[in-house]
């Protein structure tokens, strides 16, 4: 198997980023719709959701799916608060 | 109560209820997540998925699921949330789908020789061998088969989710199997005084 230079990049950014992640995937999707809407809100992360944002910073799985989810909570109708 | 917390509870009391008022608040959800899948996938992943299409299966799951809603966010979050794994599951399944797992891990000895490119420095070319050489060890004598195969397979290019798939197993414990080795070649590359911050400079 051969591997370009932009494979062994992302391995090694994916290496470089390991900390303890004490979520997984369905963890982090049982309170990504909290995190999203403080992410939103431009609100400061609380640290009962810093578990959370840990496994976003090193799951590309679960970050595509929030990236994707605060594209599409901008497009609906706003609420009142 | 609040505004906030009356909508949704208005949301799951009509979707939790029957006839005319619940066949609203479907069509009236239908609209608002094919509205925001509209963008958000169209945006990053162009045709692939139409919202329309995962729309309903999105729908389904969400009204499986209304009795697990905590109510900790808007109804229209948490419906949305669903939606978009829904959607990008979908996504993923298509994009992937004529990629098989074998063609991707079939070689046992994973070789990690990139092309030299002429116009790097000597020395960061030996430090690129270097590292290669260490992480093709470690690769080899510090993971397991399947944490092997796991990271060829993401080496190749599919994400957990279809490696998963493929394999027959879930998406968290994949993400552990690889969490795990990630850890595992992390601190065989510090032992061997190689420090992740210098790994941007040296792939650079």
């Amino acid at each position: 198997m051969s591997i370009s230079k932009k494979q062994i990049s992302n391995l090694l950014g994916l290496i470089a980023s390991t900390e303890n992640d004490a979520t997984d995937c369905e963890g982090c999707f049982s309170h990504l719709a909290e995190f999203a809407e403080l992410e939103l809100a431009g609100r400061e992360i609380p640290e009962a959701f810093q578990a959370i944002q840990r496994h976003l910073e090193q799951c590309p799985c679960c970050k595509d799916e929030f990236d994707v989810l605060i594209e599409g909570l901008k497009a609906l109708p706003p609420e009142d608060e | 109560m609040t505004t906030e917390n009356a909508d949704t509870d208005d949301w799951v009391r009509r979707l939790s209820s029957s006839g005319p008022e619940r066949d609203d608040a479907i069509a009236e959800l239908t609209q608002l997540l094919v509205r925001g899948l509209s963008r958000s996938m169209a945006n990053r992943y162009g045709n692939l998925v139409q919202p329309e299409d995962v729309v309903q299966d999105a729908l389904l799951k969400i009204l499986d699921s209304l009795e697990t809603f905590a109510g900790r966010s808007r109804f229209t979050t948490w419906a949305m949330t669903i939606a978009t794994r829904v959607a990008i599951s979908e996504m993923r399944r298509k994009r992937y789908q004529d990629v098989s797992l074998d063609s991707i891990t079939s070689d046992d000895n994973l070789s990690l020789d990139i092309a030299t490119d002429p116009s790097t420095p000597g020395e960061t070319q030996i430090d690129r061998a270097n590292v290669l050489s260490t992480l093709q060890e470690l690769i080899q004598t510090e993971l397991s088969a399947k944490q092997r195969e796991a990271i060829q397979a993401l080496l190749g290019g599919l994400p957990v989710e279809e490696i998963a798939r493929r394999t027959g197993s879930n998406r968290n414990a994949v993400y552990k199997l690889i969490h795990d080795a990630r850890v595992r070649l992390k601190s065989g590359l510090e032992r061997a005084g190689v420090i992740a911050e210098d790994f941007n400079a040296i792939f650079a």
